[in-house]
């Protein structure tokens, strides 16, 4: 038989829901937002149904509308009128709706039972209404639970504590807007309460508004001209003092959470409307000035309860804090030193409720027949035909969804957004739904529709409702090549990095920030290149067409450029092509902007002899290499290749300094042919190099991973995420780049690995004495080594390693000191 | 992290009411690598409020309050498992 499993915590000031599984609980996180729990808040306007934090938004200006705190209402005949609505609604209405809402957190789930928690002096008319509220929110079976017993299941399993004998527990619940005490008989086969105490209107929230007059209020007309400011924010006469109350209303909770780590807080406060610009100090003491009555007066209730029951603290075995209030130091504080009694301070105390809830729910068998709960929902589900109509892509900021049902239908829609962003409340729905939904920009919008009756139960939902925006599109118009930023490399080649993919929509525009790779003195003839070609990525640089090129020289610079230091790029396309290359050093503070386009091309006949030079010298490594492989008929044209580079290469140095006639143009155009044809040639066999490298380093990771930290792991999953699409890309460049950054990963693995040592130190150990600086301490720690090795001492030989490596007169180069090679372009 | 874009928003905002923009290349700087370490940081200012906004957590003065006129601190998302994920709510007035 299946367990209930399901815990609520439905409160006066907050709900929430959690969930038993295997042991463990989970609490559900509200899909809109991010929060564990909601304000018990519903608001009724203009047609929508709001609940939880949209609604509390409107209680200050629209309070005729908004409905809260109605858990103290249970079980009387009080009605609230809804004006929306026209008509009456009662508290268990009311307290159906936030239990559907909580409902909604366990999107998808098919929840029939739960426990739902009330107070420990709730009588059974009161009782009884939280039961109906649970079964008109579409609950089959409903347990109640008393919140004091909750908290106590959720201190006592989440310890794991064995009670042997009778204890007495004292539950001290401060909450947002109620206080509670309950005192409670645990022993190994129960728990049970017998007796508590409560004020339904001693509560937290009032905290922070005396914070704001009693503290804040009282500095500001320290330090300014103002006076009587409370009496103005209250006054709400004038707009400005509401808006200012607002404001230190935030920053006084903020403050109160500092408060309870720190002994000081400070605020800020700008507020141009009444020329206010302050910063504020407040001491922990200050706050508890206020906390001060408040305590007295919960803590005169625990006095009583504990006399009236005749007993003394020290019969008291554990004290179990419940609600957010019970997070100030103070009260914690008041409450251990006055009762000498242990206080339980490991769970967060607005969640105990609602855990213990979910404990109990774990332990309870439900008494439904399993097949109705299996069947239940799909056949519901499929009752209704939807048919949903939207733009899949779009470039707007909003965008329609209408939804059309198949027959006439009563009830209620919403919409949300997967981020949590987007939430319609509940809206009337007939036969058509539309509503403009907000995009988020440049990513994938997703949104689900709910249809729900009138009962507020869910019958209808499609999570898959996807609007892209500014992705793609079929009215932008895409780019036929990628564009890229060409690159130093440590071989003192250069590569080529992706700005823009192919087939991206025009107008783009992107801003990265790359290093410089070699010194450029101040007044020197050096020069920084920064060129931005157009082609396949994959390729070799020079077959690609340059589209954007600038060269910054020393000569204007007013300070050193030196290697490491940060060049920020600004690359934009526009609809028309144009390309604006904007560059900015910081540290030179100097900034160039250049807007290239189709029709003027800027060559460097400089940057061709260099490019074809760099050819000439790959397609001589390359033959090199085949001459031992016999392969004759690649190898001529191998060398057709080379002779036509070699003839380009002497006519671009003829014609180095010609500016008037065309010829520069010609050679360019040559050189794109001539390397494309070598690259065609070699392509296919580099990229199978780079594969099969990239896939030996990864194999030796299938025994070094699991030696590395978390972090390294997670380093590892994120170079490896998407393998599928780098290692498709033809693109070697990027296929070495990930080499290279499972190599780093894997240094960084082994160099913690106590082999790493022992290697290291043999490697120490047979190099030549002459290597290091003092001889007879070389000796010695040799010795030392050898026996600590033996020994399998592996600190002391992580010791002697790195004395051996601080005699030695030429250190070893490490990886880090490949990152910083000298660059031709001065850019990596 | 919260805690360091709220700071950065700060300094962004003081900088802008004193007209001081050497601070712009810098924060950009910064705000580009949160964009690239999966955070998109939506200031709303200055924008209608739409009550069905839930990144939103708004102060609103009066009834016909419709313009956000305040951000005290701004909307956070998150990707993770290449999905976004509201991490803070923006805190504002709303008049």
């Amino acid at each position: 038989m299946k367990n209930i499993n399901i815990g609520i915590d439905l409160g006066t000031t907050n709900s929430g829901i959690a969930k038993y599984d295997n042991g463990k609980i989970s609490i559900y996180k509200n899909p809109v937002g991010f929060k564990d729990t909601i304000p018990s808040v519903v608001s009724f306007r203009k047609g929508r149904i709001q609940i939880g934090e949209k609604a509390r938004e409107h209680s200050a200006i629209n309070a005729e509308n908004v409905f809260s705190s109605f858990k103290r209402k249970m079980g009387s005949d009080e009605l609230y009128f809804i004006k929306d609505l026209d008509k009456n609604i009662s508290p268990i209405e009311l307290s159906s709706m936030v239990l559907n809402e909580l409902i909604n957190f366990a999107q998808g789930e098919s929840l029939k039972s739960a426990v739902i928690t009330i107070p420990a002096s709730f009588d059974t008319i009161q009782s009884n209404a939280t039961k109906k509220a649970g079964y008109q929110a579409g609950f089959e079976e409903i347990v109640l639970l008393q919140e004091p017993i909750a908290a106590c299941l959720a201190y006592s399993n989440s310890l794991n504590l064995e009670i042997t004998s009778d204890q007495k527990w004292l539950v001290y619940d401060f909450g947002g807007g109620t206080f509670d005490i309950a005192l409670v008989n645990i022993n190994e086969r129960d728990l049970k309460v017998f007796d508590h105490k409560g004020n339904n209107f001693l509560g937290g929230v009032d905290l922070d508004t005396l914070f704001v007059e009693k503290i804040i209020c009282a500095k500001i007309e320290k330090a300014t001209q103002e006076n009587n400011l409370w009496s103005k924010i209250i006054a709400k006469e004038n707009p400005i003092y509401n808006k200012l109350f607002f404001e230190l209303l935030y920053k006084a909770e903020e403050a109160k959470k500092e408060l309870s780590i720190k002994e000081t807080s400070s605020i800020e406060i700008d507020f141009d409307e009444l020329s206010i610009s302050l910063d504020i100090d407040i001491s922990r003491k200050e706050f508890e000035s206020i906390v001060k009555p408040k305590f007295e007066e919960s803590f005169h209730l625990v006095e009583k309860l504990i006399s009236e029951n005749h007993l003394k603290f020290s019969d008291i075995e554990r004290i179990i804090l419940v609600g957010g209030t019970t997070y100030i130091p103070y009260i914690r504080q008041q409450l251990q030193e006055r009762t000498q009694i242990h206080i339980e301070t490991n769970l967060d105390p607005t969640t105990a409720v609602m855990i213990g809830a979910a404990y109990y729910a774990g332990s309870k068998p439900s008494e439904l027949i399993e097949e109705e709960i299996a069947q239940q929902p799909i056949a519901l589900e499929n009752n209704i035909e939807v048919e949903i109509i939207y733009e899949p892509h779009s470039k707007d900021s909003e965008e329609l969804i209408v939804a059309l049902l198949g027959e006439s239908f009563e009830g209620y829609y919403r919409i949300t957004r997967a981020d949590g962003g987007f939430d319609t409340g509940l809206l009337k729905a007939n036969k058509k739904i539309a509503e403009f939904v907000p995009l988020l920009e440049k990513t994938t919008n997703q949104f689900t529709l709910f249809l729900f009756d009138n009962q507020q139960k869910q019958i209808f939902s499609n999570p898959n409702i996807q609007i892209t925006n500014g992705l793609y599109s079929i009215l932008g118009q895409p780019i036929p090549n990628d564009i890229c930023l060409e690159l130093d490399e440590e071989t003192g080649k250069s590569h080529m990095e992706i700005i823009f993919k192919k087939n991206d929509i025009l107008p783009l525009k992107k801003t990265i920030y790359k290093t410089c790779s070699k010194n450029i003195l101040r007044n020197s003839d050096q020069k920084l290149i920064i060129n931005v070609v157009e082609g396949n990525a994959g390729s070799m640089v020079g077959s690609n067409l340059s589209i954007g090129y600038i060269e910054i020289c020393g000569r204007n610079f007013e300070q050193d450029l030196l290697k490491g230091m940060d060049i920020e790029l600004n690359f934009k396309v526009s609809e028309s092509r144009d390309l604006s290359i904007d560059v900015y050093i910081g540290a030179l503070d100097l900034e160039i902007n250049e807007v290239f386009n189709p029709h003027q091309r800027k060559i460097s006949i400089e940057k061709l002899v260099a490019e074809i030079k760099d050819a000439l010298d790959t397609i001589l490594e390359e033959i090199r290499r085949e001459e031992q492989e016999e392969n004759y008929e690649y190898l001529a044209k191998l060398k057709r290749s080379q002779e036509s580079l070699t003839i380009l290469y002497n006519e671009a140095l003829e014609n180095k300094d010609d500016a008037v006639t065309d010829k520069k143009y010609q050679i360019d155009e040559l050189k794109k042919i001539y390397i494309q044809e070598f690259d065609d040639l070699v392509r296919h066999k580099h990229i199978l190099f780079e594969l099969d490298e990239y896939h030996s380093i990864k194999e030796t990771f299938t025994f070094y991973l699991e030696k590395g930290s978390p972090r390294q792991k997670e380093e590892y999953e994120k170079i490896t995420k998407n393998e599928k699409e780098f290692l498709q890309s033809n693109n070697k460049y990027l296929i070495r780049k990930k080499k290279k950054e499972l190599e780093s990963l894997l240094e960084n693995i082994y160099v913690n690995q106590d082999e790493s040592y022992i290697n290291y130190f043999y490697m120490l150990r047979f190099k030549d004495p002459s290597d290091f600086n003092d001889s007879s301490k070389h000796s010695k720690l040799i010795e030392l080594g050898a026996r600590a090795l033996d020994n399998a001492n592996i600190p002391e030989l992580k010791s002697v390693c790195n004395q051996l490596y601080h005699l030695l007169i030429v250190k070893p180069k490490r990886s880090d000191d490949f990152n910083t090679f000298d660059g031709n372009l001065g850019i990596k | 992290m919260n805690v360091i874009i709220n700071q950065l928003f700060e300094i962004e905002k003081k900088a802008s009411e004193q007209n001081f923009s050497g601070f712009e290349r810098n924060l950009k700087r910064i705000y580009s690598e949160l964009e690239e370490k999966g955070y998109k940081i939506i200031n709303p200012i200055g924008t209608n409020y739409d009550e069905r906004d839930s990144s939103i957590e708004a102060n609103i003065l009066n009834s016909n309050s419709k313009k956000i006129t305040k951000v005290i601190r701004p909307t956070i998302y998150k990707t993770e498992n290449d999905t976004l994920q509201l991490v803070q709510k923006a805190v504002v007035i709303v008049e």
